[in-house]
């Protein structure tokens, strides 16, 4: 905390010896004075593991999060097609979530990309760096 | 005494085994679970259960609903009081329900909610020390799963029994949802409101939830294709 007045731009002395200031130095004489005050006045009440306490421990109160229960209000069976609308968008959801879904599989892709890579692919536009890579060759 | 994952606890057990993940890691410590200053202390008797990453709570049996943030109940209406309506949901003290926290609701279109009304509500405010408050819209102000349910009905039963039915791994459901058409709107307090074309139909639903409490998944496996036969009039 001090070191938070420390860094506040203070005004100079000599200003705040000025008459028409005399207000605002009774209100800086204030502040500091609160500011110090504030350890003394909550120190039995502050304790040394509040001071040393960690923020590992999260309280939860419901067994929702816990035991990852599911939604309550359920609809089988085309009853109430609202409810079964929004169950099929959370499932949606959740497949999204999970693996996207290919058009085309890892081994397809795999094999193809290597026939595409020996293929001398023509450059479209002829470049220093092409021409260098095939006197390379 | 000290307890670890896995026993049966009673209340002032402590679990050395949270204290030393909690030193290193984040720890979440659910219901029955309370960090004192030098332990991490049980406050219920149940078993200690654990599931990752560093979830710690206490399965204990339970009947009274404790009201807790983001949880979904079922309430009853009881009152209209000025702009807010009080609903039983079976915990100490009645919730309030505000009437501008529905779909589409402002100062001059009320939403349409009587006194005996059944509602499916989230829980907003769940504290020690102050009325329970509840909503019947999300964050973005659309209702979602939540309103009054109209016809139906409406049964009572313990906290674990709803816990069991909605866990994901629970067979009840996944065996009974293509049996017949029907609805379920089961609440974090221990009240299950169901829904279905024939009287029947929701008895035979009433009958396999409460019946599902103390089975394995085998037997309730088992339990629902019975049901389900019995409905469909091939035993009688």
């Amino acid at each position: 905390m001090a070191g938070l007045t420390r860094k506040k731009l203070q005004l100079p002395k000599s200003v705040l010896e000025m008459k028409f200031m005399k207000r605002t130095k009774e209100r800086i004489e204030k502040e500091l004075e609160n500011i110090h005050g504030h350890e003394g006045l909550y120190s039995n009440i502050i304790t040394n593991e509040m001071r040393t306490a960690t923020g590992n421990y999260i309280p939860e109160a419901s067994f929702i999060y816990c035991e990852n229960l599911i939604d309550g209000r359920l609809s089988f069976k085309g009853m109430n097609p609202e409810i079964e609308r929004l169950m099929e968008l959370e499932t949606a959801k959740e497949e999204e979530s999970g693996e996207m879904q290919k058009d085309v599989s890892d081994e397809v892709l795999a094999k193809n990309m290597n026939k595409f890579k020996s293929r001398k692919r023509p450059s479209l536009t002829p470049s220093k760096y092409n021409v260098t890579a095939k006197k390379k060759k | 005494m000290k307890a670890s994952v896995g026993d049966v606890v009673l209340p002032g057990d402590y679990c050395e085994e949270i204290s030393a993940v909690g030193e290193k890691a984040k720890v979440i410590i659910g219901p029955g679970l309370q960090k004192e200053i030098d332990h991490v202390y049980v406050t219920k008797a149940g078993i200690l259960k654990k599931r990752n990453p560093n979830t710690y709570w206490v399965d204990n049996y339970q009947k009274r609903y404790i009201p807790a943030r983001g949880e979904n109940v079922i309430g009853v209406v009881v009152q209209k009081a000025g702009d807010i309506f009080r609903v039983d949901v079976g915990s100490s003290i009645t919730a309030a329900l505000s009437y501008l926290s529905f779909e589409g609701a402002t100062k001059k279109n009320k939403p349409d909610v009587q006194i005996g009304d059944v509602v499916y509500a989230k829980m907003l405010v769940a504290s020690k020390d102050m009325e329970p408050e509840l909503v019947c819209v999300d964050s973005h102000g659309k209702k979602g799963r939540m309103g009054v349910l109209s016809d139906g009905f409406v049964f009572k039963c313990s906290l674990n029994l709803i816990r069991k039915i909605l866990n994901p791994n629970c067979p009840l459901l996944e065996s009974l949802k293509n049996e017949w058409p029907f609805e379920l709107a089961a609440g974090m307090n221990g009240r299950i409101w169901i829904k279905a074309n024939t009287m029947r139909e929701t008895i035979a639903l009433g009958n396999a939830i409460l019946g599902a409490e103390y089975l394995s998944d085998e037997e309730i496996k088992s339990m629902c294709t019975n049901i389900a036969t019995i409905l469909a009039g091939h035993v009688s």
